[in-house]
C-alpha cells in the first residue's frame, strides 16, 4: 500500500482525494501549502505526493524543486486545476512525474498514480 | 483596422452624453428625474446581444433605424410591467386608452432619441438622419434590433445606457447597434496616432478566445457537480473605471476573486447568486446538506469550484499566448456585488481611467443556476496582450498533458 501525501490549500479538495485514494493507499497526511508539504516529505518521505500548483505561502512548484534536488528518487503528481503548456513545462523541469488537472475523475487519478508508482 | 483607447472613450462618452440629453428630454416632459447610471461599449457575439434581459421579461418601447455617417439601429426600452407608471406620468389619465399610451411613448421615444442621435451627428460634423418611431413589444432579447449588418460578422459593438428613475424601481435602456463596418471606420480615423492602438480584429480574437475559456469553465462545472451547464454570454466592454462597479448593482454574490499576474496582470472573479451557490455547492458534495442556506462546507466547495472554473477561463489565454498566467489563490467573496468590485476597482483605477470587462455568464435549463466570471485587467497590460496575440494561433486553447508526461 503505497503511502501518500495530499498537499493541497483545499479543504474540499484534500478530502475528495482522500475519498477517491485511502481504499487502495495510505493517506500519510494532508498539508496546505509548499512550505509545509515539502516538511512533511523530509519527515516521512511517503512514495508519492500529490502536489497543488497554486497554494499560498509556496507554490507547489516550488516545493516540487526542492523535494526533487533533495530526494531524486521520490515521486511527486502535479494536480491542479492550471491547464497552462507553460505551467506544465515548469512542473517538468522541476522533475514532476505525473501530471493530473482538475477536475478529475477517479480512473483518471488512478491511472497517473499507477504510471507513477507501479505496484 | 486600429482603434485606440482615446476612441472608444471619445464613442463611449457620445453615447452617456446621448444618453443624458435624452434623459434632459423626458424630464422636460415628464417632470420624472432620472440620472444615467452606466454607459458602455461591448464587443458581443451576434448571438448573444441581449442576453441580459433573460428570456421571460416582457418590454415595451420604440425602435429607429438610423443613416448616414453611423448606420444602424436603436431602441428605448423599459419593462411591460412598468409602463404604466411611465404613462402616467406622461400622460396623466392616459393609461385607460391603450392607443394614447402607445402614442405618449412613441412620442417620448422621439424626442428622447433625437437628443441621442444629434450629439453623434454634431460631433461628426455631418447629418444622421433617423427614421420615424415604431412602438415595440417584445420579450427578453428579442427587443433588441440585432444588428443590421450586411456582412454576417459574428460579434457586433453594442453601445448601452441604463438610465434609472429617481426614487423608483425603474429603469430605461438605450440600446444602439451600429453596423460594423462604418463603426469601426470612424473610430479607426478619429483615434490618436501616436497612441497604442489595438487591432480591432485581434480584439474579435480575444473575445472568442474568452468564449472557448466559458465554455470549459462550464465543462467544469458540470463535470464536478453534474450540473448540466451551458456557455452563455461572453464579452468584452470597456467603461471608465468609476462606472464598473455600478453595473453588479445590490444584488448579494457568493464566489471567488482571485488576482492573476503576468501579461496580462488584473483581476478575476467568479459569482453565483446566493441561490445558484446553494445548488451547485450541494452538486459538489457527495452527501446531502441538511441546511439550505450557504454554510462553511458549501462555501469551500465554492472556493475549490471557483479555482477550477478561473484556470478553465485563463488557461486558453496562457496557452494561445506561450506563456503563463498566474493567479493567487482563490479569496471567497460573499456581498453585495457592487461592494466586491469598488476595491478591485479602486485599486486598477491608481494606474488607468477606463477598464476593459471580460465577462462570460453561463446556466442551465432546468435548475435554478447562474454564474458569471469577470475579469478586470491591466489596460496597459492587455494592450500589450493583444499586439503580441497571433492570429494564426488563436484556436491552440488547450495544452497537451500526455506529450510532457
Amino acid at each position: 500500500m503505497a503511502e501518500v501525501l495530499i498537499a493541497d490549500d483545499s479543504e474540499f479538495m484534500r478530502n475528495l482525494l482522500r475519498e477517491i485514494l485511502e481504499e487502495d493507499h495510505d493517506i500519510i497526511d494532508e498539508v496546505e501549502n509548499g512550505v509545509e508539504a515539502v516538511e512533511v516529505f523530509k519527515e516521512q518521505q511517503p512514495d508519492l505526493v500529490m502536489m497543488d500548483i497554486v497554494m499560498p505561502i509556496r507554490d507547489g512548484i516550488e516545493a516540487t524543486d526542492e523535494i526533487k534536488n533533495e530526494f531524486p528518487n521520490s515521486n511527486v503528481i502535479m494536480c491542479t486545476s492550471v491547464g497552462q503548456e507553460e505551467k506544465m513545462k515548469e512542473a517538468v523541469k522541476a522533475g514532476a512525474d505525473g501530471y493530473i488537472t482538475k477536475p478529475f475523475q477517479k480512473p483518471s487519478v488512478i491511472e497517473a498514480i499507477k504510471d507513477v508508482v507501479p505496484s | 483596422m486600429k482603434i485606440d483607447v482615446q476612441s472608444l472613450d471619445t464613442f463611449n462618452k457620445l453615447a452617456h452624453e446621448g444618453a443624458e440629453e435624452a434623459t434632459r428630454s423626458m424630464t422636460q416632459m415628464t417632470g420624472i428625474e432620472a440620472t444615467v447610471e452606466v454607459t458602455k461599449i461591448s464587443l458581443v457575439d451576434r448571438e448573444d446581444l441581449g442576453e441580459e434581459f433573460g428570456r421571460e421579461t416582457e418590454f415595451v418601447g420604440v425602435q429607429f433605424g438610423f443613416e448616414g455617417a453611423l448606420t444602424g439601429k436603436t431602441v428605448l426600452i423599459f419593462e411591460r410591467e412598468r409602463s404604466s407608471e411611465i404613462v402616467e406620468a406622461l400622460v396623466p389619465g392616459g393609461n385607460a386608452d391603450e392607443s394614447m399610451a402607445q402614442s405618449s411613448v412613441e412620442e417620448i421615444g422621439n424626442i428622447m432619441m433625437s437628443g441621442f442621435i444629434d450629439g453623434w451627428a454634431e460631433y461628426l460634423g455631418t447629418t444622421i438622419d433617423h427614421s420615424p418611431p415604431t412602438y415595440i413589444e417584445r420579450t427578453g432579447k428579442d427587443i433588441l434590433p440585432g444588428s443590421p449588418d450586411t456582412n454576417e460578422r459574428d460579434q457586433v459593438f453594442v453601445f448601452s445606457s441604463e438610465i434609472q428613475w429617481e426614487g423608483e424601481n425603474v429603469s430605461f435602456y438605450i440600446y444602439m447597434v451600429p453596423e460594423y463596418e462604418p463603426l469601426t471606420k470612424l473610430m479607426s480615423e478619429h483615434r490618436d496616432e501616436e497612441a497604442d492602438a489595438i487591432p480591432v480584429e485581434k480584439l474579435a480574437a480575444f473575445n472568442q478566445m474568452t468564449r472557448e475559456g466559458t465554455q470549459r469553465a462550464a465543462e467544469n462545472v458540470e463535470m464536478m457537480s453534474g450540473i448540466e451547464t451551458e456557455a452563455e454570454v461572453s464579452q468584452i466592454s470597456f467603461a471608465p473605471i468609476e462606472d464598473v462597479p455600478k453595473q453588479f448593482g445590490e444584488e448579494t454574490y457568493v464566489g471567488t476573486a482571485v488576482e492573476f499576474t503576468g501579461i496580462p496582470s488584473g483581476f478575476l472573479l467568479v459569482l453565483f447568486d446566493e441561490q445558484s451557490a446553494i445548488t451547485v455547492a450541494e452538486g459538489l458534495m457527495p452527501m446531502e446538506m441538511e441546511s439550505s442556506e450557504l454554510t462553511d462546507k458549501h462555501k469551500a466547495a465554492i472556493e475549490e469550484l471557483g479555482n477550477i472554473m478561473t484556470s478553465g477561463f485563463v488557461d486558453g489565454w496562457a496557452n494561445v499566448l506561450q506563456r503563463s498566467v498566474e493567479h493567487t489563490p482563490p479569496r471567497l467573496v460573499h456581498d453585495m456585488g457592487q461592494a466586491i468590485l469598488d476595491p478591485l476597482a479602486a485599486q486598477l483605477g491608481q494606474h488607468q481611467r477606463h477598464a476593459f470587462m471580460i465577462d462570460s455568464k453561463m446556466k442551465t435549463e432546468d435548475l435554478e443556476f447562474e454564474s458569471k466570471i469577470h475579469a478586470l485587467p491591466n489596460e496597459q497590460e492587455l494592450r500589450e496582450t493583444l499586439d503580441d496575440l497571433d492570429l494564426d494561433r488563436a484556436d491552440q486553447t488547450e495544452a497537451n498533458v500526455d506529450q510532457l508526461f
